[in-house]
This record gives C-alpha cells, sequence and structure tokens, in this order.
C-alpha cells in the first residue's frame, strides 16, 4: 500500500514544492531542476509511455476486426496506417543514406516519410481544421438567435465587431448609425407604451434633431465618435471584453493555485483514487 | 482566529523568514518578494478554511447548474441504454486542467458505477490514459463493482490535435452516446467536437480553463463550467470538508483581490495625475 499511498504523495509534495519555492531561490542547481530537468524527466516518462499508448491503441482495433465489431472496416483502415507509419519510420526510408540518415529522413524531401507526411497526414489535418468554419456558422446561428436580453446584446456586440473590423465599417456614417438607434428607439417606444401617436412623435422627433445636427455639422464621417463603428467596436473589444476575460483569468489563477496547493500538501489525493 | 495552532505555526514561520531577511537572506531573490509574501498569504488563506472546514464549520456553496447536471446526464444516459463519452482534453498530465478532468472522471465513473452505465473515454495522451484509468478503477472498486471496470473504456488514440478530434467524433457518430462530457484543457477542437456532439442530440457538459474555447463551449453545450468552476468541480462532487474549504478559500482570496485592485486603481490615480504615493505597477509587477 505504501508504494500506492504514501509514496506518490511524497513525491508530489517535494517535487510540487520545489517548483513553486525554486522560483524564489537564487541558486543554480535548483534553477536548473525546475526549468530544465523536471520537464526532461517528464519527457522521458511520456516517450515509454507512448508505447503503451500504441500498443493499447492497436490491441483495440484488432479486437474490432476479430469480433467484427459495428465498423470494422474503420479499424481496418487504421491499423494499415499504424503500419505505415511505422514502416515509413523506421523500416523503409525510400532514399539512400547519402540523401539522408536515419533521423533525419522524417524532415528530408524524397523520403517514404517525408511524402507521406506531406501528403495523407497534413491534407487529412487540414480538412479537420477547415470543418471548424462551417460548424463556427451553425455555432454562431444558435448563439445569435435572439431569445432574451443576453442573446440579443451578443448578437448587437457581435455585429458591431464583425463590420467594424472590416473596411466598409469605416465607410459606414455615424449618422446613419444614429438613425437606426432613433427607429431602434421607435421599437421600444412603441412596445412600451403602445400609442402609435408618441411613437410617431419620438421617431420624428428623433429624425428631426439627427438631421439638423447633420446639417449643422456638416455630415462628417466619424463624427460623432461615440456613433462610428470602428470607434463602438474598439471600445468593446479593449473594455468590457478585455474586463470579462481578466475576471475569469483572475478565477483560473486562483483555481489553479488553489489545486496547485491542495495536490503539493496532498489534501487532494483523487489522482491516486482516493 | 478560531484556531490557535495555525496561528501559532504561521506566527512561528513568519518570525523565522523575518530572521533569515534580516540576516541577509542568502539565496533569496528579493526582487520576487512581494510575490512570495502573495503566494504565502494566498495559502495561509486557503489552509485556514479547510481546517475550519474540517473542523465542521458549515460552508454555504452556491449551486453550479453544470454540476447538478453531471448526476443527470449519466441518468440520461442510463435511462436511455447509452454509454456516457468523457473527453479529458488534449494535453499531458503536466497541465493542471488536464489533472481536473482526471479527478471530476474519477467522480463520474463513481456514478455510472452505480447506476451501470459504460463509460467511454478516449484520451490523448499516454500518461493520462494510464492516470484516468487508475481514477476509474479505484471508483469502480469504492463503488464495489470492480467486474463492470475493465482497462479499454479508457483507451488511447492519438496524439495529434485534429486526428484525436477526428476519432472523438467517429465515435459519436458511431456510438451516439446519451452524454458527452468534455472537462479539461482544449484548443481549437473543443467546437468541432462540442457541435458534434449536439448534433447526435447528446446532452452535453463542459469544463475548461481554456479562455479561448469558453465561447464556443457556452455556445454548442447545455452547461459550461468557467474557469473556477472548473477547478472546484472536485469539492462540489465530493462533499468532502476539506475541499469546500478550499473554496472557500478561494472566495476570500478574490475579495482581497478585488479590493486591491480598488486599492491599486486609486494609487495609481493618485500618482498618475498629482505624483502622490508611489507606482504601484512597479510594486505588483512580476520580476
Amino acid at each position: 500500500m505504501i508504494w500506492k499511498r504514501q509514496i506518490p504523495i511524497f513525491i508530489v509534495a517535494v517535487v510540487g514544492a520545489i517548483t513553486l519555492f525554486g522560483w524564489f531561490i537564487d541558486q543554480p542547481n535548483i534553477k536548473s531542476f525546475v526549468d530544465d530537468d523536471a520537464t526532461q524527466w517528464y519527457d522521458i516518462l511520456a516517450s515509454f509511455a507512448i508505447i503503451l499508448g500504441a500498443l493499447n491503441l492497436i490491441k483495440l482495433q484488432l479486437q474490432k476486426v476479430a469480433k467484427k465489431k459495428p465498423g470494422w472496416p474503420y479499424s481496418l483502415v487504421a491499423i494499415g496506417g499504424f503500419i505505415f507509419a511505422i514502416t515509413a519510420g523506421f523500416i523503409v526510408k525510400g532514399v539512400d543514406d547519402s540523401v539522408a540518415v536515419w533521423g533525419a529522413h522524417v524532415t528530408t524531401e524524397g523520403t517514404v516519410f517525408k511524402w507521406m507526411f506531406d501528403y495523407m497526414f497534413t491534407p487529412l489535418s487540414a480538412t479537420m481544421f477547415s470543418l471548424l468554419a462551417f460548424f463556427v456558422a451553425s455555432a454562431s446561428y444558435r448563439a445569435f438567435r435572439i431569445r432574451n436580453f443576453e442573446a440579443t446584446l451578443l448578437l448587437v456586440a457581435g455585429i458591431i465587431i464583425m463590420i467594424g473590423r472590416v473596411p466598409i465599417g469605416s465607410v459606414i456614417s455615424s449618422w446613419f448609425i444614429m438613425y437606426i438607434l432613433v427607429l431602434a428607439l421607435g421599437i421600444y417606444v412603441n412596445s412600451w407604451k403602445k400609442d402609435k401617436m408618441i411613437t410617431f412623435g419620438v421617431v420624428g422627433a428623433g429624425i428631426a434633431i439627427v438631421t439638423i445636427a447633420g446639417m449643422l455639422t456638416g455630415w462628417p464621417l466619424d463624427k460623432p465618435g461615440i456613433f462610428y463603428l470602428p470607434v463602438i467596436q474598439e471600445w468593446i473589444y479593449y473594455y468590457p471584453n478585455v474586463a470579462g476575460a481578466r475576471a475569469i483569468m483572475i478565477g483560473i489563477g486562483l483555481g489553479i493555485f488553489a489545486t496547485s496547493i491542495r495536490y503539493i500538501l496532498g489534501i487532494e489525493k483523487s489522482y491516486i483514487g482516493e | 482566529m478560531k484556531d490557535k495552532q495555525f496561528w501559532l505555526i504561521l506566527g512561528g514561520i513568519t518570525l523565522a523568514f523575518l530572521i533569515y531577511w534580516f540576516a541577509g537572506h542568502p539565496f533569496f531573490n528579493a526582487n520576487r518578494i512581494f510575490m512570495f509574501v502573495a503566494i504565502v498569504a494566498i495559502g495561509s488563506t486557503l489552509l485556514y478554511n479547510i481546517r475550519m472546514a474540517e473542523r465542521g464549520e458549515e460552508f454555504y456553496l452556491r449551486p453550479i447548474p453544470g454540476l447538478k447536471a453531471v448526476e443527470e446526464a449519466v441518468g440520461r444516459s442510463t435511462e436511455m441504454g447509452k454509454p456516457v463519452l468523457f473527453v479529458p482534453g488534449i494535453m499531458d498530465m503536466d497541465q493542471v486542467e488536464t489533472v481536473a478532468g482526471v479527478i471530476v472522471l474519477g467522480h463520474v465513473s463513481k456514478m455510472t458505477a452505480r447506476y451501470e452505465t459504460s463509460l467511454n473515454v478516449p484520451v490523448s495522451r499516454s500518461i493520462v490514459m494510464k492516470a484516468a484509468r487508475e481514477a476509474c478503477r479505484e471508483s469502480y472498486m469504492l463503488e464495489g463493482r470492480p467486474d463492470m471496470f475493465n482497462d479499454d473504456m479508457v483507451h488511447y488514440l492519438t496524439d495529434d490535435q485534429f486526428a484525436y478530434a477526428a476519432g472523438v467524433n467517429g465515435i459519436m457518430i458511431r456510438e451516439k452516446p446519451a452524454a458527452c462530457l468534455y472537462m479539461g484543457k482544449f484548443y481549437a477542437e473543443s467546437l468541432i467536437l462540442a457541435e458534434t456532439g449536439n448534433s447526435i442530440g447528446a446532452i452535453q457538459i463542459a469544463g475548461t480553463a481554456s479562455q479561448a474555447q469558453i465561447p464556443f463551449f457556452v455556445t454548442a453545450c447545455d452547461y459550461t463550467l468557467i474557469g473556477e468552476e472548473f477547478f472546484a468541480a472536485s469539492a462540489y462532487l465530493s462533499k468532502k470538508p476539506e475541499l469546500i474549504g478550499g473554496v472557500r478559500g478561494q472566495d476570500m482570496v478574490k475579495v482581497v483581490v478585488i479590493s486591491v485592485i480598488i486599492l491599486a486603481s486609486v494609487l495609481r490615480f493618485l500618482y498618475e495625475t498629482w505624483d502622490i504615493g508611489f507606482d504601484v505597477i512597479k510594486l505588483l509587477t512580476v520580476q
């Protein structure tokens, strides 16, 4: 039991404490342990562990094929890909030693491994990545549907950011935005008071005020700035957005610190199954 | 001031540090003293609250819908006779989010063991596979159902980000799990996974501290644990006093942080406008 409980907790506590407090200690050995050795140990462990992962993958795929489980032909593709990658990486280079020695062959043009990487792996990864465009569209549609006040706020902010960041945003006059706002105010007043005369009065007065102000100032495209889309989007992006993001960041930082402290002090022992 | 022993030890450590400091503090990076004091203060606050919780003091925990929904999601899977899919992110165990994800997996696997529901955990790192297996094995043992556990419920797919996303999507489309849980560190694959889960009609719960991915999860999932909520999940799900005390300690530190932000803003304003006081930014900047 001591190997599965006390020893892991002791290792976590010692290494965790050295890593945390090593940052404050001006001593080259501790510094090199924290910055280099500890991470290299982890890399070495991870390198050995990859064998476990690969064996697990191939075992499961072989089982699927042997038991003809649903979708087993896909497993044949996975096994084929696995064998091909191993062959290209360790057995067949495809070029002489004068062109590339073992090890360098993974990045040298003309080798089987590089061919596999350039013409199979990269296009497949790019295909998965490009799917994001469609997923972003469907997710945006759901997020921007007007269901409540928050969703409406998100929609308006999203539209302002999107239009304000493209060239067409800078040619939309702030006066045009003001007219739109007057009409939006009319909609709000109408749904609030439910009186055509009041709505008409508010919209009429608003249009008159904006028009007179525009005529007096000569309709400048970007004045007043608070109604100019590039200025509004910049404000949304740099103030409310950054404030929200930093609040989340502070919470995340505290969460990470509290979790680390719980590990170092052996309070949290879920990682060993307790 | 309810814990005399705590204050005595803290006082002793502070006194020892003061003696060390005035003795010339060899090997100590004096530029980082402010950070050191902050870390000791935050750590002490957390410890104090943990000890209070252990002594039986009861703390109120704000209900988090996402965590309440975890049991509901497992129950739904049981009723539908479909598996629960748990994705612990794409990073290794050196990331605290992955560790937090594996902790939540431990609690989820307890529920799947209790409800006799199948669990599928595809992972993208071999070390995560070993850790997740251990967490699941222990949970099934604790629930008295070691017969239901098998190593292959936690299985390795690939280290590559998009190949992993393709593999998990394939599992979703073929097995149609009733509940998909995403708890860990995610990058661009977050939306690919969550949208596919949405398309198969699964109840989806995500938890991550990857700031850029939170909006995607909020959009595509039914519940999202944002940042600190994700790290507090273990306390909420286990109801262990020592963990709940830690969450309360975090909240107290947050109050202090907010006070420091307000105070620093005032000091900065005074310094910038009338040259009164000192440059607080210099003091707070990590050296």
